[in-house]
């Protein structure tokens, strides 16, 4: 049984697993049923781009998609990819069962890096499942309608339409990638899961609060926070690829920079638990 | 590495052939030196038992073996294979468990077996009931392993190690948690393992246990190992034999002419003295010529392993430990 098969199996064997599906599966509707019933006038929810995209969602429901991305992009979906990256290593740690694994003849890179894989593949279908249930409520509630792009004047069909908000999602995912791959650094650090949480996630608010100030803006094109909304772009006509290549290219970066240095502690790494 | 079957790659190995072996093998932990400078050598066919106070380094030693942990310096060899250099084709060799084994309890035992044994090669669900049975698991192998009390936690550990038919079974405290049955059970099963040519490590603090099924040992302490070779070497050679006379004052002179003169003490009315095996008949012999009347021989208890381990202990810690004691050269099996 290949490394990534058997993390895989253990993954569907997990009661968190389906715990945080479930709960991107249920944030689209209570954003839906909230938007729905809140008056159209007021403001409520989030501010910012992601208000437009709300606001946007009253007549059209295929931005339920992207407004529930846009939402979740802030905490939700980086938390959820910390915990999913912080257990490759330091869970296993925690439980005892890293050393059962470990008394097997399996390398320890290839096995970082299939458990890396499999975390990904789970943030994977966590968003599939949030687009999807996404598209059915809102275009349950409001409809599915042509979209008009948040540039003004243009309107794609709702072919074109979920081909974006695809590719939104992809961007995403590689940015939670990154997130991803950031706890995993941590998790090979720390022998619990909890820290590795902390330890990710803090760094991600970190960034989050050196990026919204205008003194560290010099910052601004290495932090990974800074790149996960620019997504957007993709909903104008025509799209503005730069900051996505750039946002990209820090993605990766990120990815490579901290799933290497995970790579090289693992493999040093004296396991005590 | 032995297939999936019932046979053991173990049988074909020559007698003398070093299985498992360290090399100055030394860790240290920050300030602390846990491991220092460990040379033990187990033999094809050995049930080795390695002994040591609580905190004396043999888990440490275990985990090095395993390739959980770096050493400081020196390594392990395994059939060739060093360690942690050449560490995956050693492990092909070897298995077990250090401290308590640890499964995934949402997965059923039989799970748990299929994959993490699937990591070393496949395996068949024959062979899977086939350990399950071995360990005595057979009616719980689809109940989750969270379920599992202590003891049955211990034999799926087993039930592990077993699967793949391994040259080499290393086990830290094996029978901790079992109930006296389960301890038997678990006993038989690593003499039978032993008789089958498997190699098998044993780390337990039970002496008795040692006694019972190992033919060689070690006492490790303080991170070095004091003693190593056949169990029945480590025994001391001597016993204490008590003896009741028609007159003891004579028999005392008598034996006194016999053995060390000192080591013949009256207590409690018995002249008890210190005699090998094949010196009391002797002794018997000549109080009789002697005209004496021998009224009861009464043999003490033979000093034990568990005597000597306190005994070796002890000194170490007192820093009377000077070299490492090595019986290893007679009596391997």
């Amino acid at each position: 049984m290949s490394n990534i098969r058997r993390e895989f199996y253990k993954m569907l064997f997990q009661k968190r697993t389906y715990i945080g599906w479930a709960g991107l599966f249920i944030v689209p509707f209570l954003v839906t049923v909230a938007v729905r019933f809140s008056d159209a006038g007021q403001q409520h929810g989030p501010d910012g781009p992601e208000a437009v995209l709300i606001q946007l969602m009253r007549g059209n429901g295929l931005f339920s998609a992207v407004a529930t991305l846009g939402v979740l992009t802030g905490f939700f979906l980086p938390l959820l990819a910390s915990m999913s990256g912080s257990y490759t290593i330091a869970g296993e740690a925690e439980s005892g069962t890293l050393r059962t694994v470990l008394i097997e003849p399996v390398s320890r890179g290839p096995l970082l890096l299939a458990k890396w894989l499999v975390a990904n593949i789970y943030m994977a279908i966590g968003m599939a499942l949030l687009s999807v249930a996404s598209l059915i409520i809102g275009s349950a509630i409001f409809g599915a309608e042509p979209m008009q792009l948040l540039s003004g004047g243009t309107t794609i069909s709702v072919g074109q339409g979920l081909l974006r908000i695809a590719a939104s999602y992809a961007f995403v995912l590689v940015g939670m990638a990154a997130v991803v791959s950031l706890a995993t650094l941590f998790s090979t650090l720390a022998n619990s899961s909890l820290t590795a949480v902390f330890g990710a996630l803090v760094l991600v608010i970190v960034m989050q609060v050196l990026g919204s100030f205008s003194v560290f803006d010099f910052l601004e094109p290495y932090l990974i926070t800074s790149h996960f909304d620019a997504w957007q772009n993709l909903l104008r006509h025509p799209i503005v690829w730069e900051p996505m290549w750039k946002g990209l290219i820090n993605f990766v970066v990120w990815i490579v920079g901290t799933t290497g240095l995970g790579y090289v502690v693992f493999q040093r790494k004296d396991v005590l638990t | 590495m032995a297939g999936t079957g019932g046979e053991t790659s173990a049988q074909t190995l020559a007698d003398s052939t070093s299985v498992l072996s360290t090399h100055g093998l030394t860790k240290d932990f920050n300030h602390l030196r846990a491991v220092d400078n460990l040379d033990l050598t187990v033999y094809a066919g050995d049930v080795f038992g390695f002994l040591g106070p609580n905190g004396a380094g043999k888990t440490t030693t275990i985990r090095l073996m395993f390739g959980l942990i770096y050493p400081t310096s020196g390594y392990v060899q395994v059939l060739g294979h060093r360690i942690p250099g050449a560490r995956q084709e050693a492990l092909r060799h070897m298995t077990g468990f250090v401290d308590d084994p640890v499964f995934y309890k949402n997965l059923s035992a039989r799970r748990n077996l299929r994959l993490l044994s699937g990591m070393q090669g496949p395996v068949s669900e024959e062979r899977i009931s086939e350990v399950l049975e071995m360990v005595g698991l057979e009616n719980r192998g689809d109940s989750k392993a969270g379920s599992y009390s202590h003891g049955m936690i211990q034999r799926l550990g087993i039930a592990l190690a077993l699967v793949h038919c391994p040259d080499l079974i290393v086990l830290d405290e094996p029978t901790s948690g079992l109930d006296p049955q389960g301890t038997k059970d678990v006993r038989r099963l690593i003499a039978e393992l032993g008789e089958q040519g498997t190699t098998v490590f044993l780390s337990s603090h039970l002496l008795h246990e040692v006694e019972l099924v190992c033919n060689r040992a070690a006492i490790m302490t303080k991170g070095r190992m004091i003693v190593e070779g056949p169990v029945s070497d480590l025994h001391p050679s001597t016993s204490s034999v008590k003896v009741l006379t028609d007159n003891q004052a004579k028999a005392r002179e008598v034996l006194a002419r016999l053995v060390a003169p000192n080591t013949v003490v009256l207590d409690e009315g018995y002249l008890v003295f210190t005699s090998t095996e094949e010196l009391v008949p002797q002794a018997v012999r000549r109080l009789v010529e002697d005209g004496l009347d021998v009224l009861a021989v009464v043999p003490s208890v033979a000093q034990g392993l568990e005597d000597m381990f306190l005994n070796l202990t002890a000194d170490a810690g007192e820093g009377g430990l000077g070299a490492t004691v090595s019986a290893d050269a007679k009596g391997r099996r």
